[in-house]
C-alpha cells in the first residue's frame, strides 16, 4: 500500500527550482533555517545571518537583509506588514514590509541597471531590535501579544509582552506576563557567553475555533486551530470558556506544555505560578521539532459541496514531531460511552527529522536527510474492521506509512494549496541553498497513464526530463551512499577469508605468515638491536585497508628492580594494501636504551588487526557531513574489541642472539661494539676500532678481569641425547661445534662457527661486557652403572653477573625446548645410579630452601646486614648454576 | 590588548600600575553614566556588557602576573566591581562569580606563600587565612573588606548562614562564638574607611553592608511572620524599616509589619503601620489588601469593602511600572529579596484576583447588587477581550471560570435580576457545550480525564441556578423543567467510585462527596418547594422524602417534609419520622465550604425560624 502511495505520490509531483541561493549553510548544529510565504513574496532564513526576500512573480531576489548573528527565527504578521526576526544572542527585531521600503530597494536597484546583479544587502539597523534579549530562543507573535521563550540559567522562562511594532522604540514596562516552565540543562560554554543550544523550542499557538484571532496569519506561522472538542479536551474549561489562545511549547528536552495565554497576565512583581499555569502534555523522550495540526476528519459538510476555504477548516488532530522521528498524534475521540476523551497515539517515523509541515487532508509532510515523506493521519485502513467502521467515528491509524516524494535534503518546508487545480504546493529549501516548489496532485489516487497524442507528448517528455532533474540531487547522494557501503562490504569481505585462511590452518604453514629476526645496526653513532619483522602474504587474499601488523614488545623486568614487572609497548602498523605473494619489512629498534641498558629476553608477539569502525562506520556515517548536514550517526553495533585480532606469531629475544663476536665475525668488520651511551666519542671510537681482535679489554673493564672474579654457569647434556637431537642440521661435525652453532643459531655469527668448527667463542653482550662460551665433552663417570656417560659441558663465563644469568637462561630454555622434543619422540635415558641421583637431588632440595630463607631475610633485615644475606645468596646461587647433573 | 600590556611594560612598574588603575576607574564612570537607562535599550545593554567585558579583560591581565602586594587593591577592586556589575546586569548572582571571589583570595595568599596547605579547606578556610594574613598588609583591607561583604550578601543568598557568621565573626575579628545573631555581628562590622587615591569601585563595603543588614533583616522577619513566631518578626521587620530601604521594598516592610501586628492582635496599630506604607507612594496594592483584611476582622464591612475596591483600581495600574525598567549597576535590596509566592502574605495576586474577592464579599455581606455589578464587570473582562490582558481570577490549579460564571448568575439572582441570571446561564452551556458528551452516559469520564468529571456538576448547577431564575420570574413549566434536568444529570454523575474522589480533588475539597449531596439536597428541595407551589403535594412530598433519604438529619428537608406531611393530615407517617429523625444523630454545621453559589442557593431554600417550627411540630406531633 505505501509502495502504491508513493508511486503515485511520485508521478503527480512536479518540482521546479525557482532559485539557487548558494548560500552557505550552518553546519549539523546549526539553527533550523525558515522559509514562509505571503502572497507572491517568499522570505527566507538559511541559518546564518541574511534573510532573503524573493518575489515569484518576477523570480527575483528583491531584498537581503543582514543581521548581526544568525537568524534563529523568522515569523510574519501579514495584517500588519510586519516580519519579526529572532537574531541569535541579540533579540527580535521587526522589519516594516511597507511600500516606503520597498521603493527604496527598487530605487536602489535601478542605479545599478544590472538585472543579473544581486539585490544589495540591506544591514539592519539596531533600532530595529524591538526586544533585546540575549537570551531568547523562541517567539511567536499574535496579532497583539508576542509571547518569547527565555533560556534562564536552570529554567526556560515564557514571556508574554505587548507587541511591538516595527520602528518603535522598546518601551518600558511591555512586559503583561511571566512563568517559569519546567527544567533546562545549562548549555556549556564560556560564563556570560553561552554556546549556541543544538535544538531551539518550538513555539506554536492555538486558537479555539470561535476566536477571531488568526486570519492574516500564512500557513507555517506557528498558528493553528483546533476544533472545539479538542480544544476544551487539552487545554481544559477555563481556555473554552475564555476562549483564549493557548501556547503550545515544545522543549529540547522532549517535554510537550501549554499555557493559556489569557491566563498569563501577572502582576508586576511575581512571576506566574507554573502549577496553576503550564500544564504538561506530553513527554517525547526526543527533542520536540515541530509542532503542527491537520484535519483528520472529513467534515461533513465538505463531502457534499464545495471545500472549504481554507481558514475555516479547524483541525481536529495535533501532532508533534520528535527528532529522531517519534511522532504524537492527539485527537479528541468519543468513548464507547459517549464520553470525551483524547486518542493518544505515538509512532515512529524515519528520522532524523530535518523539518516538518502540515498540509490538508489529514497529511503531514516531513524531510530525513535521504528524503521528503508525507504520511496521511486519515484513517483509511478500515475495510477489514467493519465492526469500528459505524461506531466510532474517526480514530487515528494504527500505523503510519510514509510515502516517499523522492525530494532528499529538504531543510525547511511551507504547505500551500494549489490555485487552481486544488492540489498541494510545496516550497522547500534544500540542503544545497536551492528554493525549489513541488506541486502535489494527490487527489489522483490511481494514476491512469494518459493517452500520448501528439499534442502533449512534448509537454509529456518535458516533465520527463524535469523529473529526471530532479532525480539527479538524490541519486548522486544515493549513489555515494551505496558506494560506500558496498566498499565496505567487499572489504569486509576480503577481511573474513583472511581470517579463515589464518586460523584454519593453524597447524601447518601459514598463509600468512610473520617472521621476526634481529640483527645490530649502527644507528646515530650507537649500536642498536634492531629487529625485523617480516610479513609476508602467501595466501591468495590481499589484505587491504582496515588491516593493522600490531607488534608487541615486552621486555623483561630489570634483574635490579625485584618487583618491576617488564614494560610493554605495542605498535602498530597499518598494513596497506599486501597483495598475494608480497611482503612488507618492518624493522623496529629494541635497544639499547639512552642510558645503555637492555633487559633481555625480550618477548616480541605480532598480530593482524581489522578495525572494524575504520571500515564499516564509514559507510554508515558518511564522513562528508556538509553533503548531508544533518545526519545523524547511527550507533554502531559493533562487538566492543571493535575489530578482529589474529594472532601470528612470538618470539623471544635472549642473550644468545644479541651476542656479538668481535672476535670472528665475518659480517661485522673487526670492530669493537661500541659502549652505547652519550660519552662514546667518535675518537674514542676510532681507538676502539683500532685495537687488535682478542687484546686485553682496557680501562674499568680490564680492571674489573683482575680483582673481580667472572661468574661462571654451565650445563651439561648427555652427548647422546645432543646428537640425536642435532641430527638433522649439524650431522657429520663435531659435536661441540654443532652444540655451538645449534646455540648461536639465530645469531649472524652462526656462519663463522659453522665454517671455523669452533667450539668456544668470546662475544659481547650488549653493554659492552664479555661473555664467553665454551663447549667441551666429558665424561660422567658416577652416574650410571654402566660405566661413564659421555656428555657436553656448556660453560658460561662473563665479568657482569646479569649478563651471565641472561646468557644462562637463554641456554636453558633451549634446552628445555630441545628436552620436551626428545622426550616426546620417546627416545629411553640410559641406567642411572639412583642413590647418587637422590643425593644430588636432595643437596639441590637443600640449596633452594636455603635460597628461599636468604631471600625472606633479605625483605626484613637492614641495609648492613641484608648486604651480607646477598652475598650469601650469590654463593648459593653460584652454587646452583654448577650443578653435576647431567640432563640425558 | 597585547600592545597595551607591552607598552605599558616597558614602563616603570609603578606607572603600569597607574595605567590599570585609571583604565578601572574609566569603566567604573562609564557604567555610572549608564545608570539609570531603560532596560530596553539595545544600545544600554551591549555598552553594558562591553564594560563588563572590559572589567574582565582587566582582570585577566592583573591575574596573568604573579600576584603581588601593590598591585593587589587594584585587583581585588576590579573583581569588586566585575562582580557587582555581573550580577546587577544578570539580576541575580551565579555560581561562576563566587569563583572570582576564590580566585583573589587564591591570589592574596600566593603572594604571603602560605597557599598549599589551605587549598583543602573551601572557600570558609580561604576567608580565614587571607583575613588573619591580611593583617599584615593593611593596604589591602578595604578592598578585601568590600570582596567580603559581596561573598556574605552570596551566603546570605544561598542560605549559607553558617558560613555567613564565621565570616562575620572573622571580619570582627573575634575569636570565640560569641554572638550567633547575625544582625548585631553585621552592626558590629565596620569596614576601614577608603583612601582617597584608592581605585574607584561601583559600591563600597560600607553600602554594601548597609544593603546585606536590611536584606537579612527584612527576610529573617518574613520568615519569622510565616512560621509565626510573631513577637521576633517584628523586631526583624523594625529592624529593616530603619535600614537603608528603597521604597518599593520599604512599602512591603511596613505591609508586613501591619500583618504581623494584625495577627498578635493590634489592629489600630496595624492600621497606622499601613497608612504609612501608602504614604509611602509606590505601589498601594499591598496596604490595601492588608487593610481589607484588618477591617473584615473588625467587621467594618463598609471599609474593608472600600478598600477591597481601592485595590482593584490600584492594580489596575500596576503592571505598567515594572522594577526592572531601568538599568542600575548596584547591588541592591530589591534583587536580593526572594518573589513573593502565592503562600506569602505580601503577595497581592492580580486585579482579576482583587476584584473576584470583592465581588464574592459584596455577596457574602449581602450586597448583592453591587456583587451582580462586579461580578458582570469580571466577566466582561475576562470573556468579553481577544487578548489577554487579566489574568484568571485564581491563584490555585484548576479551571474557574465556570465557577465564576455561577457565581455571577447566583449574584443575579439575589439581586433580582432573573433575566440577566438566565443570559449568563445560557452564555455559559453555550460555551461548554463542546465538552458535553453527546450521549448521556458519563460514568468513565471521570476515570480518564482529571477536569472535565466537574462538567456534568457545572452544567447541573448551572439548570439549578436557571430553575431558580425561572422561578422567580414565576415560570413554573420551565422551572420544573430545569430542576428536573439537573436532577437527572446529578444521578447519573453520582460517584461511585470513592477513591477517584478523595485523590483528584485537592483543589476543591468538598467535592464529590457532600457538595455534591448538598446540590442534590438543593435541586430536590427546589422542585419540591415548586411542586407545592403549583398544588402538587404528593409530588413535593416524595422530593422532600429523597433529600431527606440523601442526607439524613438535613433540617430544611426535614421541616418541608414534616410540614407537607402536615398539610396533608398525615399526622402518624409525620409522628413516625419525627422519631426517627430524632435518633437521627443531628446533621453537623457545615465545616466544610461550600461553592459560594451552592450557599447562597441554599440560603434561598432555608425556612426562616426553621428551629422554632420544628420544635413546635414536635410538641403538637407528640
Amino acid at each position: 500500500m505505501a509502495g502504491a502511495a508513493a508511486a503515485a505520490a511520485a508521478s503527480a509531483s512536479r518540482v521546479h527550482y525557482l532559485s539557487d541561493l548558494c548560500c552557505p549553510l550552518g553546519g549539523r548544529a546549526g539553527p533550523k533555517p525558515h522559509v514562509l510565504r505571503h502572497q507572491a513574496e517568499v522570505f527566507l532564513s538559511t541559518g546564518r545571518e541574511f534573510v532573503y526576500v524573493y518575489d515569484r512573480e518576477g523570480g527575483v531576489l528583491t531584498a537581503v537583509y543582514q543581521f548581526p548573528h544568525q537568524v534563529w527565527h523568522l515569523q510574519l504578521l501579514a495584517a500588519r506588514r510586519a516580519l519579526y526576526v529572532l537574531c541569535a544572542r541579540t533579540g527580535i527585531y521587526c522589519l516594516s514590509l511597507d511600500s516606503r521600503d520597498r521603493a527604496e530597494i527598487q530605487a536602489s536597484c535601478e542605479d545599478r541597471e544590472d538585472e543579473a546583479h544581486p539585490p544589495p544587502v540591506i544591514h539592519v539597523d539596531p533600532d530595529a531590535c524591538v526586544l533585546p534579549d540575549a537570551a531568547l530562543c523562541a517567539f511567536t507573535v499574535l496579532d497583539d501579544m508576542l509571547v518569547t521563550l527565555v533560556q534562564g540559567p536552570t529554567q526556560w522562562k515564557m514571556q508574554l509582552f505587548e507587541r511591538p511594532c516595527p520602528g518603535e522604540a522598546p518601551r518600558p514596562g511591555g512586559q503583561i506576563g511571566e512563568v517559569e516552565l519546567s527544567t533546562c540543562t545549562p548549555p556549556g560554554g564560556v560564563p556570560g557567553k553561552p554556546a549556541a543550544p543544538c535544538f531551539l523550542p518550538v513555539l506554536c499557538c492555538t486558537f479555539p475555533p470561535d476566536s477571531r484571532a488568526p486570519h492574516g496569519h500564512p500557513q507555517g506561522c506557528g498558528c493553528l486551530t483546533l476544533e472545539e472538542a479538542l480544544f476544551g479536551l487539552l487545554f481544559g474549561a477555563d481556555a473554552t470558556l475564555m476562549q483564549s489562545p493557548v501556547i503550545l511549547c515544545g522543549l529540547p528536552d522532549g517535554q510537550l506544555c501549554c499555557v493559556v495565554l489569557k491566563a498569563l497576565v501577572t502582576c508586576g512583581l511575581a512571576p506566574g505560578d507554573p502549577k496553576v499555569l503550564v500544564k504538561i502534555l506530553h513527554h517525547l523522550e526526543e527533542p520536540v521539532v515541530f509542532i503542527g495540526a491537520v484535519r483528520a476528519e472529513p467534515h461533513a459538510e465538505e463531502e457534499q459541496r464545495e471545500p472549504l476555504p481554507e481558514e475555516n477548516v479547524h483541525s481536529d488532530c495535533l501532532v508533534a514531531l520528535g527528532h529522531q522521528g517519534r511522532t504524537l498524534a492527539i485527537k479528541a475521540g468519543w468513548s464507547e460511552s459517549g464520553t470525551l476523551v483524547p486518542e493518544l497515539r505515538e509512532y515512529c517515523l524515519p528520522g532524523p527529522v530535518l523539518c516538518a509541515a502540515c498540509g490538508r487532508d489529514g497529511r503531514m509532510y516531513h524531510s530525513t536527510p535521504s528524503n521528503l515523506c508525507v504520511v496521511d493521519l486519515t484513517r483509511r485502513d478500515t475495510p477489514w474492521s467493519p465492526e469500528k467502521a459505524d461506531g466510532a467515528i474517526g480514530g487515528l491509524p494504527s500505523m503510519l506509512c510514509p510515502a516517499s516524494l523522492n525530494i532528499c535534503s529538504v531543510l525547511t518546508l511551507t504547505v500551500s494549496s494549489g490555485a487552481s487545480t486544488g492540489g498541494t504546493e510545496l516550497l522547500a529549501l534544500s540542503s544545497k541553498g536551492r528554493l525549489i516548489t513541488c506541486s502535489l496532485d494527490l487527489n489522483s489516487e490511481v494514476p491512469v497513464p494518459p493517452k500520448m497524442t501528439m499534442a502533449n507528448a512534448g509537454q509529456k517528455i518535458k516533465e520527463l526530463l524535469l523529473d529526471i532533474g530532479d532525480a539527479s540531487e538524490r541519486v548522486s547522494f544515493l549513489k555515494k551512499a551505496v558506494d560506500q557501503r558496498n566498499k565496505a562490504i567487499t572489504s569486509l569481505n576480503e577481511a573474513m577469508n583472511v581470517s579463515c585462511a589464518l586460523l584454519s590452518s593453524q597447524e601447518g604453514v601459514r598463509p600468512i605468515s610473520c617472521t621476526i629476526t634481529t640483527s645490530w645496526s649502527r644507528l646515530e653513532l650507537r649500536d642498536m638491536l634492531m629487529a625485523t619483522c617480516t610479513l609476508e602474504n602467501s595466501s591468495s587474499f590481499s589484505l587491504d585497508q582496515g588491516w593493522t601488523l600490531c607488534i608487541q614488545v615486552l621486555t623483561s623486568s630489570s634483574a635490579l628492580d625485584l618487583d618491576g614487572a617488564g614494560s610493554t609497548f605495542t605498535y602498530t602498523i597499518p598494513v596497506d594494501r599486501l597483495g598475494p605473494g608480497s611482503r612488507r619489512e618492518v624493522t623496529l629498534p629494541l635497544g639499547p636504551s639512552e642510558s645503555g641498558m637492555l633487559d633481555l629476553p625480550v618477548t616480541m608477539s605480532c598480530w593482524l588487526f581489522y578495525s572494524l569502525r575504520e571500515v564499516v562506520g564509514g559507510a554508515l556515517a558518511p564522513s562528508d557531513s556538509l553533503e548531508v548536514p544533518y545526519l545523524e550517526t547511527l550507533p554502531l553495533n559493533l562487538p566492543k574489541q571493535e575489530g578482529v585480532c589474529l594472532p601470528l606469531c612470538k618470539r623471544t629475544v635472549d642473550m644468545l642472539q644479541c651476542l656479538r663476536f668481535p672476535g670472528v665475525s665475518s659480517q661485522q668488520p673487526a670492530r669493537a661494539p661500541c659502549v652505547p651511551g652519550p660519552a662514546c666519542e667518535p675518537v674514542e671510537t676510532f681507538l676502539k676500532t683500532c685495537q687488535t681482535p682478542g687484546s686485553e679489554p682496557a680501562g674499568a673493564a680490564s680492571l674489573r678481569a683482575k680483582y673481580l672474579p667472572p661468574s661462571t654457569a654451565s650445563i651439561r647434556v648427555s652427548a647422546v641425547l645432543l646428537r640425536t637431537a642435532l641430527e638433522g642440521g649439524h650431522s657429520g661435525s663435531h659435536l661441540c661445534s654443532a652444540t655451538l652453532q645449534w646455540l648461536l643459531a639465530e645469531n649472524a655469527a652462526v656462519t663463522v662457527v659453522r665454517a671455523q668448527k669452533l667450539s668456544s667463542i668470546q662475544g659481547t653482550a650488549p653493554d659492552g661486557t664479555d661473555v664467553n662460551l665454551t663447549v667441551r665433552e666429558v665424561s660422567v663417570t658416577d652416574l650410571s652403572p654402566a660405566g661413564p656417560i659421555q656428555a657436553v659441558e656448556i660453560q658460561v663465563e662473563s665479568s657482569s653477573l646479569a649478563n651471565m644469568c641472561r646468557a644462562h637462561h637463554a641456554i636453558i630454555r633451549r634446552m628445555q625446548t630441545m628436552v620436551t622434543e626428545q622426550a616426546a619422540q620417546g627416545s629411553s635415558p640410559p641406567d642411572l645410579r639412583m642413590q647418587y641421583l637422590h643425593q644430588i637431588h636432595a643437596n639441590h632440595q637443600e640449596l633452594l630452601r636455603e635460597v628461599q630463607t636468604l631471600r625472606d631475610q633479605l625483605c626484613t633485615e637492614d641495609e648492613v646486614r641484608s648486604y651480607s644475606t646477598a652475598q650469601k645468596l650469590l654463593q648459593v646461587y653460584k652454587q646452583l648454576r654448577n650443578p653435576s647433573l647431567v640432563l640425558l | 590588548m597585547s600592545s597595551q600590556i607591552m607598552s605599558a611594560l616597558s614602563q616603570t612598574s609603578s606607572s603600569t600600575l597607574d595605567l590599570w588603575k585609571d583604565k578601572n576607574d574609566r569603566l567604573v564612570e562609564q557604567a555610572r553614566q549608564l545608570t539609570g537607562g531603560s532596560r530596553l535599550s539595545l544600545r544600554r545593554q551591549q555598552l553594558a556588557q562591553d564594560t563588563l567585558e572590559g572589567f574582565r579583560e582587566l582582570l585577566l591581565t592583573l591575574q596573568g602576573l604573579p600576584a603581588a602586594v601593590p598591585a593587589l587593591p587594584l585587583e581585588l577592586t576590579v573583581i569588586c566591581n566585575y562582580i557587582i556589575l555581573g550580577a546587577s546586569l544578570a539580576q541575580g548572582f551565579t555560581e561562576d562569580l563566587t569563583q572570582d571571589v576564590q580566585r583573589g583570595l587564591e591570589r592574596v595568599l600566593e603572594t604571603q606563600s602560605q597557599l598549599e596547605p589551605k587549598l583543602q579547606q573551601g572557600l570558609q578556610g580561604l576567608w580565614h587565612s587571607v583575613l588573619s594574613a591580611s593583617s599584615l598588609l593593611p593596604k589591602l583591607l578595604p578592598a578585601l573588606h568590600c570582596l567580603a561583604s559581596l561573598q556574605a550578601i552570596f551566603w546570605m543568598c544561598t542560605d549559607h548562614l553558617g558560613d555567613l557568621a564565621l565570616l562575620l565573626q572573622t571580619l570582627n575579628g573575634i575569636q570565640t562564638e560569641t554572638s550567633e545573631d547575625l544582625l548585631l555581628l553585621i552592626k558590629s562590622w565596620s569596614p576601614p574607611p577608603e583612601k582617597s587615591d584608592a581605585p574607584l569601585i561601583l559600591q563600597d563595603a560600607e553600602g554594601l553592608r548597609d544593603v546585606l543588614l536590611t536584606t537579612l533583616a527584612c527576610r529573617q522577619g518574613l520568615q519569622e511572620l510565616i512560621t509565626g513566631s510573631l513577637p521576633r518578626a517584628l523586631s526583624r521587620l523594625h529592624e529593616a524599616a530603619s535600614g537603608v530601604c528603597p521604597p518599593s521594598v520599604l512599602v512591603q516592610v511596613y505591609t508586613a509589619l501591619g500583618t504581623c501586628l494584625r495577627k498578635m492582635g493590634n489592629p489600630q496599630r496595624a492600621l497606622l503601620y499601613l497608612t504609612a506604607a501608602l504614604k509611602v507612594g509606590t505601589t498601594c496594592a499591598l496596604p490595601l489588601l492588608e487593610a481589607s483584611r484588618i477591617y473584615r476582622q473588625l467587621g467594618d464591612t463598609a471599609a474593608e469593602l472600600e478598600s477591597l475596591e481601592l485595590l482593584v483600581e490600584a492594580l489596575s495600574a500596576t503592571h505598567s511600572a515594572t522594577h526592572s525598567s531601568t538599568l542600575k549597576f548596584h547591588i541592591e535590596v530589591e534583587l536580593l529579596l526572594p518573589k513573593p509566592d502565592p503562600a506569602s502574605p505580601l503577595h497581592c495576586g492580580t486585579q482579576s484576583q482583587a476584584k473576584r474577592l470583592l465581588a464574592s464579599r459584596c455577596l457574602q455581606t449581602g450586597r448583592a447588587e453591587d456583587a451582580a455589578e462586579h461580578y458582570l464587570d469580571l466577566l466582561a473582562m475576562l470573556l468579553g477581550s481577544s487578548e489577554p490582558r487579566f489574568s484568571l481570577p485564581t491563584s490555585s490549579p484548576g479551571p474557574c471560570i465556570p465557577e465564576l460564571c455561577l457565581e455571577a448568575a447566583a449574584a443575579l439572582i439575589q439581586a433580582s435580576r432573573a433575566p440577566d441570571a438566565l443570559t449568563v446561564c445560557e452564555e455559559l452551556l453555550s460555551r461548554i457545550s463542546s465538552l458535553i458528551p453527546k450521549t448521556s452516559l458519563w460514568e468513565n469520564a471521570r476515570k480518564r480525564t482529571k477536569e472535565l468529571p466537574y462538567c456534568p456538576i457545572w452544567i447541573s448547577a448551572t439548570h439549578l441556578l436557571q430553575g431558580q431564575a425561572w422561578s422567580q420570574l414565576k415560570a413554573r413549566k420551565e422551572a420544573l423543567s430545569e430542576f428536573s434536568q439537573c436532577l437527572e444529570l446529578l444521578f447519573r454523575a453520582l460517584p461511585e467510585d470513592k477513591e477517584q474522589g478523595a485523590g483528584s480533588n485537592c483543589e476543591q475539597k468538598c467535592w464529590p462527596d457532600v457538595a455534591l449531596k448538598q446540590l442534590q439536597v438543593a435541586a430536590l428541595l427546589s422542585r419540591g418547594l415548586e411542586w407545592i407551589a403549583s398544588g402538587q403535594d404528593t409530588k413535593a412530598l416524595s422530593d422532600f422524602l429523597l433529600s431527606v433519604q440523601i442526607c439524613p438529619g438535613n433540617r430544611d428537608g426535614s421541616f418541608y417534609l414534616l410540614q407537607t406531611l402536615k398539610r396533608l393530615e398525615r399526622r402518624n407517617e409525620a409522628a413516625a419520622f419525627w422519631r426517627e429523625a430524632q435518633n437521627q444523630p443531628l446533621q453537623e454545621e457545615a465545616t466544610w465550604s461550600l461553592p459560594l453559589y451552592l450557599e447562597t442557593c441554599l440560603s434561598w431554600i432555608h425556612p426562616p425560624n426553621c428551629e422554632a417550627l420544628l420544635k413546635e411540630f414536635g410538641t403538637s406531633l407528640l
